[in-house]
């Protein structure tokens, strides 16, 4: 018995939105059974990670805490997917963001006042801009391959990290510790629910969904978006310029990762520390996929992921699941989403062998 | 300079390109019969793991490397799997590779983290392998040597076989090849899997002639350095050893530098580690001012075949 593919007329609208789900619902179903090869207690693992962050409501803070950063890069990330943009450094603008924000509070930190916090925030966009602007410049000039570009910046991105921290920016207190001081009050996100570590990057992540969403959907530059991704020649015909679309979608996703790194530093970790680079750039990539490139979809994909996050924190802790476990779990989550991609394409016939 | 110091640099160089050399050998082929595979990194990582493991707890590395090539084909089937039988996209694709064979080889690394291993070294006598002069010809793992091995079967097998010919014909032309009754699919996931194999291979080359343990995150971007080289040697296997060796070269020139000392002192190391990122932007841009790329890409890159 062999298949055959017969591609559709219209992508499927309801499997469009059905596969993501059927695609965890499949990586639980699959992981348990893999994680029981492995000699681990498959079931026990499926339900700490995807299961307790949500029934126990002492993990919703953490929840919130994880999905903000991924939200915000994703929707950068999905933007330029969208356009067939292939922006996998995220992790790297991430980090640029992060250590431009740091810059920014080491040389205000006798200073004090509200508006510390939106220029901190201003510079990780901005640094997050300028580690893209290489890529986009090479791209839209030489048309080298964004792919290799950002990620080959990301490496880099680390050492610039490490060269800061372990020289001129380590703290003199923090006892040969590679780390900035403390940052001041004002430089530190605040508290929106009293009691809780949930600071202002989640309802932050919402409102940059809501934004992009109705910028994709009501403005031309999203139309813009969608025509060069899906129909470049539509697009060269219709008088968008697809040089433009690169380089507005670059230094969008730039801006968010490096936003996104602005609102880690500035909030769970208040100094710039080696740990860092926590690798939400790249699972923002899993998160945009999983997500169907949609805002809307987006948030609910970084929810997800960061309930495998927190998932994987417990189910070490409680049945001694090593950490990497996590990683696994993420990825056969992509590779039964992508997998599930042909039921929106395409008719699956069954052909029986002929004779 | 004097010639201890040469041949030093020589030997070094030749050590930290091989990884680089077998998986961008491979992704040639894969590239050439029409399918790009960016998961490169991740099946490196899986056949480093692997291939450490079955040296680990064997005590033999043929196993480990036999062992890291089987690792590295099963996993890119995933791959074969999604972007051929169910044309899902290649970039996406790949970049799933990637992140399963970083999940995977922490997972299965885990216990074996720290744990030491006799490099695979030299199996020539002490009097050619330690020979002050000779030793620049002798004192190479057998990885080494085959993976020279490897430019030529390559080279030969697509530019003087018949079947070289058929599966550059389905990378440049990939529906001509179908009517006149070759198995596109076939032909690329036999392509996919040998790519896996050879980035297996050269996963393995980190933990038996590099550093002999396992670290989660060996590899360091090695596979997207691969992937850039390919383009670099549009497409040649001669070109890809000049370029393997060029990176290999870049990539020790920390340890040389540091020790001729003077202004190279105050380099900073991260700048040094940075270099061979860089170096890949660079020659990047380089190429892509000489001549167009798309002239000797095959016609067929990337693009999904669905027979009818």
């Amino acid at each position: 018995m062999q298949f055959r593919l017969e591609k559709k007329l219209q992508p499927s609208k309801k499997m469009l939105f059905a596969t993501p789900v059927l695609a965890v619902f499949l990586t639980m179903i699959l992981g348990a059974m893999v994680f029981t090869t492995l000699g681990f207690d498959g079931l026990s693992a499926v339900r700490e990670i995807f299961l307790t962050p949500i029934i126990n409501s002492l993990k919703w803070q953490d929840l919130a805490v994880k999905a903000a950063p991924l939200i915000i890069i994703g929707v950068g990330l999905s933007i330029g997917y969208r356009a067939n943009v292939w922006n996998i450094g995220a992790e790297g603008q991430y980090i640029v963001g992060g250590l431009a924000a740091t810059g920014v509070a080491l040389l205000t930190h006798d200073l004090s006042g509200w508006w510390l916090l939106p220029l901190m925030g201003i510079a990780g966009a901005l640094g997050g801009m300028a580690w893209v602007f290489v890529p986009a410049f090479l791209r839209t000039k030489l048309k080298v391959n964004e792919i290799l570009t950002t990620l080959m910046l990301t490496y880099v991105a680390v050492q610039l990290l490490n060269f800061l921290i372990f020289g001129p920016w380590k703290s003199p207190t923090s006892y040969g510790q590679p780390q900035t001081v403390l940052f001041n009050s004002d430089q530190i996100l605040p508290y929106i629910i009293p009691g809780t570590i949930v600071q202002a990057g989640a309802p932050i992540a919402v409102l940059i969904a809501i934004l992009a969403w109705i910028i994709m959907s009501r403005s031309v530059f999203g139309f813009q978006v969608k025509t060069v991704g899906s129909a470049p020649n539509a697009a060269r015909y219709g008088g968008f310029s697809e040089n433009k679309t690169i380089w507005l979608t670059l230094l969008i996703g730039g801006a968010l990762a490096g936003f996104a790194g602005m609102l880690e530093v500035a909030g769970p970790f208040n100094r710039m520390v080696p740990q860092f680079p926590s690798g939400y750039g790249f699972t923002a990539i899993i998160v945009a996929f999983l997500g169907r490139l949609h805002p809307i979809g987006v948030l609910f994909a970084g929810i997800v992921l960061a309930i495998t996050f927190v998932g994987g924190e417990v189910a070490q802790t409680t049945i001694g699941l090593p950490n990497a476990a996590v990683g696994l779990f993420q990825a056969m989550m992509l590779f039964l989403l992508l997998a599930g991609d042909v039921l929106v394409r395409y008719n699956i016939k069954i052909v029986r062998a002929k004779r | 300079m004097n010639v201890d110091l040469t041949i030093a640099i020589i030997i070094t160089m030749v050590g930290a390109s091989t990884p680089l050399l077998f998986a961008a050998l491979g992704e040639l082929v894969v590239e050439k019969s029409g399918v790009l595979n960016l998961g490169v990194e991740g099946m490196m990582l899986t056949g480093a793991v692997v291939g450490f493991a079955v040296t680990y707890t064997s005590g033999n590395p043929w196993l480990g490397i036999g062992a890291a090539a089987i690792a590295g084909a099963s996993v890119s089937m995933i791959f074969a799997f999604l972007t051929l039988s169910l044309s899902a996209n290649q970039v996406a694709t790949g970049l799933a590779l990637t992140i399963f064979g970083a999940g995977f080889s922490a997972l299965f690394g885990k216990p074996f983290t720290g744990k030491p291993i006799d490099i695979f070294g030299s199996v020539f006598p002490p009097a050619l392998s330690e020979h002050p002069y000779l030793r620049v010809f002798f004192d190479y793992s057998p990885l080494v040597y085959f993976s020279l091995f490897m430019v030529f079967a390559i080279w030969w097998f697509l530019q003087k076989t018949r079947a070289g010919l058929i599966l550059r014909a389905v990378g440049e032309n990939d529906h001509s090849a179908h009517s006149i009754g070759y198995s596109v699919l076939g032909v690329r996931y036999g392509a996919i899997a040998f790519g896996g194999a050879m980035a297996g291979i050269g996963g393995s080359c980190f933990p038996l002639i590099l550093t002999p343990q396992w670290v989660e995150g060996l590899t360091g971007g090695r596979g997207w350095i691969a992937l850039a080289l390919v383009v670099f040697a549009a497409w040649r296997p001669g070109r890809l050893l000049a370029g393997a060796y060029l990176f290999g070269l870049i990539a020790t020139m920390e340890l040389y530098a540091k020790a001729a000392g003077g202004a190279f002192r105050i380099i900073p190391s991260e700048l040094w580690a940075s270099l061979p990122y860089l170096a890949t932007i660079i020659v990047l841009v380089l190429i892509s001012l000489r001549h167009k790329i798309s002239s000797s890409a095959p016609a067929c890159l990337g693009k999904p075949f669905i027979p009818n």
